[in-house]
């Protein structure tokens, strides 16, 4: 159905050309499903780009051909590619509240390409819209109709957006991370639907996306990609269980595994090569644990290990067929746990409402008062953590977790609870009396691009909170940061750049180095590695738990990745809708969890190994 | 979405009357007294001193407000010390006068305005984006004044077509009370128009890089219905956010052009209130004015909200 | 696109051709100005009136007026006058109107309702209007009209500034900041005033061209400077009687505050540009 033959794209920029693609082939067989794997710069995105005709102007296309039933798209005038777009060829995208213009009703949305592509009335389209609405599982789809992008939730905005690109029938159906943004459990029911739509509709699917295990449920074949090459393609389930190329092991080594006792996780070292200066051999040499002296000629992409539906291109595929990915020793286990020891958070009864809204307006004692309309965030949530322990908060968008964590901090204040950090209670106290407390309690913030003052360098950002508390004479300060910066596996001389001059994963590091500066008890991560790509997540996991290891922190670990958690904490809680439904030792909690909403919560993972969960294989 | 109205009136009129108190407030730390103004400067002090008692001038300026603002809540807004007549005759003549310069003058720059900017964001980097630009430039760069006698230089000392002042009304004749209305409109018009164009403009771009418009394109949907119907609804709600604040400006233009074509309207009454201290006139007229720019502002907002749909719907459906 | 190894190395950026040519045009003026009692080719206020309403010639180069006196030299001096009106009328109302725009995006609740109330009723006025009745109840001087745009520009940049602190106190950095006890003080002027004056700067320089068509107008309209001062808008307001027979000077103060004003902006959009897209810079996730 699909066919692209040799492709490559390049990008025009101020400052010099991107090479995005480089002579990329792939086949979509009509009525299969062909999943594009690889991190953020693979050039997975750019792959739908192109095959859609949709392009910036900065992009050029130096060779290839995208061959779609048979004709060659690149040839195509630009009238005749359009009017494939859409009815032909239907394009979901990831974010579903950008993608909806938020003027225009849902139902007039989704009927667009009908009255576009397929000649139908308005009245027509309305109805058809309706049913699709319906079709794709959205309740009440009438009502739906007339609604407005903003007054639908996540998962009802993107089963719109299918319904919108299913409507004018198109054969291929092209996915560009279609359920990176949506809760886990509502990202197993939009995976649902697909695989019910494509058995009644006999689809044609380019699922894109950088979860594995995704790609493990609905993809039939699979094509890794990593600085604008395929490195690798195969059916799903054998890419997945035994990878050839060396950046596939890496990465499928590199994911924490529900169920799987990790003691580490694989990382790959150093990053993606300057796409604009890319190597003459392999792109992956760099990083590679594997390489030797061929490495350095172009690799092509040629068959490998005994079936002939499997490529790699690596010359070392085969005869590294089955050496895996080499994982690191972990330090030394110290004993972490004190028994007995007096915990340093201890959260009792903690309550907090937002208010969201004006409600009816009633008469108070002769005073006009309006109802406040509220959502109980956190709803009278108690644990405690111990000396040394990783505590997972565990929870969907919406279950008060980052809300608790926050709390925790008196970086939002509570209605009402106790909070007590080392045995010391700190609600009721005004902010500047928290001053010990700050001491003792930090946090490591999600977004690496916010967390981190722009106009600061790296001395400054981890030296201050050391100035604040005095716990170094000035002139000893930058020693200090030194040995932080040494911690957090940075070297020395990235003391002096600014955050826009690091990665992501170097700017978390940072913002790690800044909460250990004032030598904390315990440290509230929130969300850190959600932002990142998987093989640097891994890094920074490996790191938290090394750091847990040497400095006795404790953490409480807040996360939407359950798999994630369940690597590095030693009890998990799970919240839904600011209550906490189940705390356990994280063992039990993996293995059989008692409240249902943690085991609905488990079963929807998707796997890279096929299994719970996912009966449909 | 009717709570959102009423909600609007009640701090335009609350900002309506802090507007009354500053005008007040402002008018009363003058030097100059009131009653010499009126009986001259050599008169005979006893006399001044009735006439302030008279005019309540010894009273504290609390009282002095109130006294004021309820005369005009009740729709007297004073007499004229210049004239000797009702203010308020005066003002509604005058304000009528301009506000059909003011209309017009809007009208145009809204319709030009909002056209080039589409126009030039549609042809973002060509020739004709540019020569938008710096032409729409040149309008606000000078201030009106400076284009006003640039429009009499030409128009009516070179090329004699137009009266280069004055006023005829509509009785006098529709074509002639046209005439004298042209240069002063195009001069606002001019002097105003990248305001709008550029904001426009910017905004257009901005909403055609978005994922929807991107997603619209995916559709394979023409470029004229991309435009029209997924593009420009956006695109121009800041435009009228910045038309209301235009509106603002377009009234304070009017003072210096009046003044120039000699236009009898409200700008030209409150310079000439001020050179001659005609202090009622001038506080009543301000207040007007700010009465009239919160009407606009309000009706803005009304029109910013009902096409955005994320304010007239606030119902949550899932 | 950029890969994080490209950030490492990524030059600085040139400066744009508007950017470039905004101070070019500008420092000339202002050179201009502040050296005009030395360069002017004549004296800017000696009356003759063998020379009245001289067309532009080699000796005065942008003609006489009808005190006879030469015109480039008065808009040379002129030119003093009007950045002075300018800049100081701008750090007047930036030295009010920053403060209460952070406290105000800082502290929000009762702080910023009332403070913003507080602008929304001096904004209710046309900024012309709210200088005349300022200026309206004293003697004018150009002082006063100076001190006057300032006060009258205070609102929106209170706005301004309130709107950037607060898509500046989102960020976690501030967050992070109170989770090391530092005060409002610290926080306001160590973490959120660094990242907000770009931007400030930004609409600084916009406001300096407002206050320089302001403070013409109101000196145009005789409440600003006064003769026999060479101010732009009160030379075009003793030209306006001669428009048909000399129209040079009319024009000449004009075109120069059309340049001046042009070079300002031109400064603050390619400023802009070149901030802007820093501010937006999102890493790889690598």
């Amino acid at each position: 159905m699909l066919s692209i033959d040799d492709l490559s794209v390049r990008y025009r920029t101020a400052s010099g050309e991107v090479e995005a693609l480089t002579g990329i082939s792939l086949a979509v067989p009509r009525g299969s499903t062909l999943a594009l794997v690889g991190e953020s710069g693979s050039g997975k995105s750019t792959v739908a780009l192109a095959a859609m005709g949709l392009l910036p102007q900065e992009a050029y296309c130096p060779s290839g051909r995208i061959d779609f039933d048979g004709r060659d798209m690149m040839q195509m005038a630009p009238a005749e590619r359009r009017a494939l777009r859409g009815r032909r060829i239907g394009l979901v995208f990831q974010d579903p509240f950008s993608v909806l213009n938020p003027s225009l009703r849902i139902g007039d949305q989704v009927a667009e390409g009908l009255i576009q592509h397929r000649g139908a009335t308005p009245a027509a389209a309305a109805e058809r819209a309706v049913e699709l609405l319906d079709e794709v599982g959205i309740r009440n789809p009438r009502a739906v109709a007339q609604a407005y992008p903003h007054e639908l939730s996540g998962g009802m905005r993107q089963r719109a957006l299918i319904a919108g690109a299913l409507a004018p029938e198109p054969d291929l159906l092209i996915l560009d991370e279609p359920t990176t943004a949506l809760d886990v459990t509502i990202e197993a029911q939009i995976l649902e639907l697909l695989e019910t739509l494509r058995a009644r509709r006999g689809l044609t699917m380019l699922f894109i996306s950088h979860n594995l295990g995704v790609v493990r449920r609905i993809a039939d074949r699979v094509a890794v990609m990593y600085a604008g090459q395929v490195v690798e393609t195969g059916p799903t389930a054998e890419v997945l269980r035994a990878p050839l190329h060396p950046y596939a092991k890496g990465l499928i080594a590199a994911i924490p595994r529900l169920g799987l006792r990790q003691e580490r996780l694989a990382s790959i070292p150093g990053r993606l090569p300057d796409l604009r200066r890319l190597p003459q051999g392999c792109r992956f040499e760099a990083r590679c644990p594997f390489a030797d002296a061929a490495c350095g000629e172009p690799q092509a992409l040629g068959t490998a290990g005994d079936a002939s539906s499997r490529e790699a291109r690596c010359h070392l595929a085969a005869s590294q067929a089955s050496t895996p990915w080499p994982i690191e020793a972990a330090s030394d286990p110290v004993e972490r746990r004190q028994a007995g020891a007096a915990p340093v958070l201890e959260i009792d009864s903690l309550v907090r409402r937002f208010t969201i809204g004006r409600g009816r307006l009633r008469f108070d004692r002769g005073w006009p008062r309006f109802d406040k309309l509220s959502i109980t965030a956190v709803d009278s949530v108690s644990l405690t953590v111990r000396p040394g322990e990783v505590l997972g908060l565990v929870g969907e968008s919406g279950s008060g977790k980052t809300t608790l964590g926050r709390i925790a901090l008196r970086l939002i204040e509570p209605d009402s609870g106790r909070i007590l950090v080392d045995g010391e209670p700190i609600v009721g106290l005004p902010q500047a009396a928290l001053e010990p407390m700050r001491r003792k309690a930090q946090i490591v913030f999600q977004n690496p691009d916010s967390s981190l003052n722009p106009r600061k360098t790296v001395l400054e950002l981890i030296g201050r909170p050391i100035e604040r508390f005095g716990l170094a004479p000035s002139g000893e300060i930058p020693t200090r940061v030194r040995a932080l910066l040494d911690l957090v596996r940075l070297p020395a001389h990235y003391a002096h750049r600014y955050p826009h001059q690091m990665s992501g994963g170097e700017k978390q590091r940072v913002g790690i180095a800044r909460a250990l500066a004032t030598e904390p008890r315990f440290i509230v991560c929130d969300e850190p590695v959600s932002a990142l790509d998987v093989s640097v997540q891994a890094a920074i996991v490996n790191l938290l738990a090394d750091l847990r290891d040497r400095l006795q922190v404790a953490y409480l670990f807040i996360s939407h990745d359950i798999a994630v958690v369940a690597h590095l904490a030693d009890r998990i809680a799970v919240m839904n809708q600011g209550r906490i439904v189940e705390i356990d030792e994280t063992e039990r909690i993996t293995r059989s969890p008692s409240h249902p909403y943690t085991a609905r919560l488990i079963a929807a993972v998707p796997r890279i190994d096929g299994m719970a969960g996912d009966a449909s294989r | 979405m009717a709570r959102y109205i009423l909600r609007r009136l009640l701090s335009v009129a609350l900002v309506l009357v802090a507007v009354s108190i500053l005008v007040f407030a402002v008018t009363s730390i003058l030097p100059a007294n009131v009653a010499y103004l009126i009986l001259g400067q050599f008169a005979d002090p006893a006399q001044v001193k009735v006439l302030e008692a008279k005019l309540g001038l010894n009273d504290p300026i609390w009282q002095q407000y109130l006294r004021w603002a309820w005369a005009i809540v009740q729709g007297n807004l004073g007499e004229s010390m210049l004239m000797n007549r009702p203010i308020a005759p005066l003002l509604f003549e005058a304000i009528s006068r301009s506000l059909v310069l003011a209309s017009v003058s809007f009208v145009l720059i809204a319709v030009i305005g909002i056209g080039l900017g589409v126009a030039a964001a549609l042809r973002h980097g060509r020739p004709l984006d540019h020569g938008v630009s710096v032409g729409t430039y040149l309008g606000i760069a000078v201030p009106e004044f400076f284009w006003a006698i640039v429009v009499i230089l030409i128009f009516a000392s070179w090329l004699g077509w137009l009266p280069s002042s004055g006023y005829e009304p509509l009785a006098t004749g529709f074509w002639i009370w046209l005439q004298h209305l042209i240069a002063p409109t195009i001069t606002l018009v001019f002097a105003h128009l990248a305001h709008v164009s550029r904001l426009t403009r910017s905004s257009m771009i901005e909403v055609l890089q978005s994922p929807y418009v991107t997603a619209a394109r995916a559709k394979g949907l023409p470029e004229r219905i991309v435009v029209m119907r997924h593009a420009l609804r956006n695109a121009l709600l800041p435009t009228i956010t910045v038309l209301a604040l235009d509106f603002g400006r377009l009234m304070g233009g009017i003072v210096v052009i009046e003044t120039v074509f000699a236009y009898p309207g409200l700008g030209r009454l409150i310079v000439f209130s001020i050179q001659n201290r005609d202090l009622p006139t001038l506080q009543a007229s301000i207040l007007v004015v700010a009465a009239i720019y919160a009407i606009a502002n309000l009706l803005a907002d009304l029109a910013y909200a009902w096409l955005n749909p994320r304010i007239r719907y606030d119902r949550s459906i899932a | 696109m950029a890969t994080s190894a490209a950030l490492e190395r990524a030059p600085r950026k040139p400066m744009s051709a508007q950017l470039k040519a905004g101070l070019l045009i500008t420092s000339v003026i202002v050179l201009l100005g502040l050296l005009a009692p030395w360069i002017s080719p004549h004296p800017w206020d000696t009356i003759s009136i063998k020379t009245r309403f001289l067309p532009p010639s080699t000796t005065y180069w942008l003609g006489t007026d009808d005190f006879g006196r030469d015109v480039f030299s008065r808009l040379l001096m002129g030119t003093r006058l009007s950045l002075a009106m300018g800049i100081s009328a701008t750090l007047i109302s930036l030295a009010i109107g920053v403060p209460i725009g952070l406290a105000a995006g800082y502290f929000r609740g009762r702080t910023d309702e009332l403070l913003m109330r507080s602008a929304d009723v001096l904004m209710a006025v046309p900024p012309i209007m709210l200088g005349l009745l300022v200026l309206a109840v004293t003697p004018p001087a150009i002082w006063k009209t100076a001190v006057a745009v300032g006060l009258v520009y205070v609102p929106p940049i209170a706005r301004v500034t309130r709107s950037v602190t607060l898509s500046i106190v989102t960020e976690d950095f501030v967050q992070a900041a109170r989770a090391r006890a530092e005060g409002p003080a610290w926080i306001l002027f160590r973490e959120i005033l660094p990242n907000a004056w770009p931007a400030l700067i930004v609409e600084a320089s916009l406001r300096v061209t407002y206050a320089i068509l302001l403070g013409s107008a109101l000196s145009f309209l005789g409440l600003g400077a006064q003769p026999p001062s060479s101010d732009w808008g009160l030379m075009i307001a003793e030209a306006r009687a001669f428009i048909d027979t000399a129209p040079w000077i009319a024009l000449s103060p004009g075109i120069a505050m059309c340049l001046l004003v042009v070079g300002i902006n031109l400064i603050g959009d390619g400023a802009r540009e070149r901030l802007d897209p820093r501010l937006k810079t999102r890493t790889a996730k690598g």
